[in-house]
């Protein structure tokens, strides 16, 4: 304390302090799952990124997505490094909680996972998606595949993908949750056939000789809505400048991490911490750094590789993007009622919260909350009728035809 | 049931609060007399609530009330029948949480003891804040001085000084302020 004589008068000074845009709470615990695409979080907490807006940000890693939304539903966590699918399963009620409302503060990422199969795959010589196509139409036993959270981006990546290849992801394979650091274990235990997650963890199934990589997420869609940085609406009413205080904080972080190759680099050094990742930089950095290899012989350079920030657009949480995993919610038979797409999206996604972050940053705001994107099944998404794009797949679990 | 270390810091032998208390329900660890150590009475009981019962607070009373408040904070009630409101100002400079004067009646204390209680968290979580925010202060300080040393030494502008200790910083697995105090170390040992 400053001036132990007068403790109070200070305390009460800070308590009384009007017109001020000051946070109103300034230490916040943040959840993040050991991923790659955590690195502005963690950048933000640990690079001194949020001390000049009076914040403390103490990181609190998660060891599952599951484990990490409880917290973040019962204020454990202030917010949370999270899948886009996830908060508007919870905003919905339909993972397994009562429906909350919950907002989407930030885009942390696109782009960055991978879909990947089994060395036995690899052996019996399943290493293309028709091959799988082939296997997963035989008789006997059925595939298994691993993703991260029933609704999170990675089912609806393994799902979107298996579909688009002709193979329905509920009847024709079994589908199983593993949060992302074991999925290795599983691979080498015989327990998965292929599996969904965020990098590092399909490199580093590769460098085990572990499996390989089938596709990438940009393969599916070319700069993905991804992670987010999420908490309860009622945090964002509570706590209004703290909340963007933290947003300005993970922007600079996003900002910073981009600015360089060589930032890119100590980011990867800094997430292969115990800590963070505790996985080894080998498996981190080259696929942050765009350069992927599949673990089949090929090597290239991707152009829509994992990005934190590309100018503010991997960060504006467009309406769009949230709207799109409730058309696949309804895909699948996770949702029973046609959702208000629009009207729900627009409460989660804090595009008013955002825009003023980014404005004082001078980070540029896109002017419609809408993008048009094409995916690989060639289906365009623009966010224009929700109802009719979530009823246009050959393939799906649509409860109600 | 709240437990109650009762400080009896006045002529009497018997002080006027214990039947009061145990009549209103309360868990009562007697204690009388000026000389005893607070802090370590504290330490050993582990009472929910410090309550003194004083004619009139010394300032050796407000001293061991500000070590208990330091190091082992728990809401403190003073009973007194002292009216000066400068002795009433000090005694919540202290860290008393509820200062009452004169009547003690048992049907009170129930209610007496809530407001001290929400009062002492309240306190309690301003002064984590207020920590905190020294913390940031502090921090910020070091790694100022910090950047304006590198700035110095490598001839650089503050953006340029900024990315080379987050690299730094990042590449060791550290956090900024670690490689700030690791910049001034170095420069104290050189000058």
């Amino acid at each position: 304390m400053s001036d132990s004589s007068t403790p109070l008068d200070a305390l009460h000074a800070l308590a009384w302090v009007a017109g001020s845009d000051a946070p109103e709470k300034n230490v916040l615990n943040l959840g993040f799952m050991p991923l790659s695409d955590c690195a502005s979080v963690v950048v933000a907490a640990t690079q001194g990124f949020a001390q000049p807006y009076g914040l403390t940000l103490n990181l609190k890693r998660q060891s599952s997505w599951a484990g990490l939304s409880d917290k973040l539903l019962c204020g454990e966590l202030d917010a949370a490094h999270s899948l886009y699918g996830m908060v508007y399963a919870l905003q919905l009620g339909i993972s397994g909680a009562p429906a909350t409302d919950m907002a989407v503060l930030m885009g942390l990422n696109q782009n960055g996972q991978s879909i990947n199969l089994s060395q036995p795959l690899k052996d019996a010589g399943v290493t293309t998606a028709s091959a799988l196509n082939q296997r997963a139409h035989q008789s006997g036993s059925k595939l298994t595949f691993a993703q991260t959270f029933p609704t999170g981006t990675h089912a609806m990546w393994l799902y979107y993908w298996l579909a688009s290849q002709g193979i329905h992801p509920l009847q024709d394979v079994n589908s199983v949750v593993v949060p992302p650091p074991q999925m290795l274990a599983h691979l080498q235990a015989g327990r998965i056939d292929g599996f969904c997650v965020g990098e590092p963890w399909g490199a580093h199934a590769i460098a085990h000789e572990q499996g390989f990589t089938v596709t990438t997420s940009q393969a599916i869609w070319p700069d993905h809505p991804e992670k987010v940085l999420a908490s309860t609406r009622e945090f964002v009413e509570q706590y209004p400048n703290t909340a963007r205080a933290l947003v300005m904080a993970v922007l600079e972080a996003s900002r910073f991490i981009e600015e360089s190759p060589e930032n890119r680099r100590s980011t990867a050094q800094l997430l292969s911490a115990s800590e963070f990742l505790d996985a080894p930089v080998s498996s981190i950095e080259p696929r942050l750094l765009g350069r992927y290899s599949d673990g089949l012989g090929s090597n290239w350079h991707d152009d829509h590789a994992l990005r934190f920030h590309a100018h503010g657009a991997a960060n504006f949480p467009y309406v769009s993007d949230g709207m799109w995993f409730m058309t696949q919610f309804r895909r699948w038979g996770l949702l029973r009622e046609e959702p208000d797409y629009l009207a729900v999206a627009q409460q989660v996604q804090q595009l008013e919260l955002y825009s003023r972050a980014a404005g004082s940053l001078e980070i540029a705001v896109p002017a419609s909350p809408m993008r048009s994107s094409q995916l690989l099944d060639g289906s365009v998404w623009d966010g224009s009728d929700p109802a009719a794009y979530a009823r246009s797949f050959a393939l799906h679990a649509l409860s109600d035809q | 049931m709240l437990r109650i270390l009762l400080i009896n810091d006045t002529s009497k032998k018997v002080g006027r609060l214990r039947a009061a208390l145990s009549e209103a329900g309360f868990e009562v660890i007697d204690e009388s007399g000026l000389t005893i150590d607070l802090p370590a009475r504290v330490e050993a009981v582990r009472p929910d609530v410090v309550l003194i019962d004083t004619e009139s607070p010394s300032r050796d009373v407000m001293e061991q009330v500000v070590l208990v408040s330091r190091d082992q904070p728990r809401p403190i009630v003073m009973f007194t029948d002292e009216h000066d409101p400068d002795v009433m100002r000090q005694a919540i400079r202290s860290g008393v949480s509820a200062y009452i004067v004169e009547g003690i009646h048992a049907q009170r204390l129930q209610p007496i003891m809530d407001v001290a209680m929400a009062r002492f968290e309240s306190d309690q979580t301003l002064r984590a804040q207020l920590h905190a925010r020294d913390q940031q202060l502090a921090e910020r300080k070091r790694v100022e001085l910090a950047k304006g040393l590198l700035m110095k030494m490598k001839d650089c502008n503050e953006d340029e000084a900024y990315t080379l200790m987050r690299r730094q910083a990042m590449s060791r697995q550290q956090k900024l302020i670690q490689v700030a105090e690791q910049i001034i170390a170095m420069s104290e040992m050189l000058n």
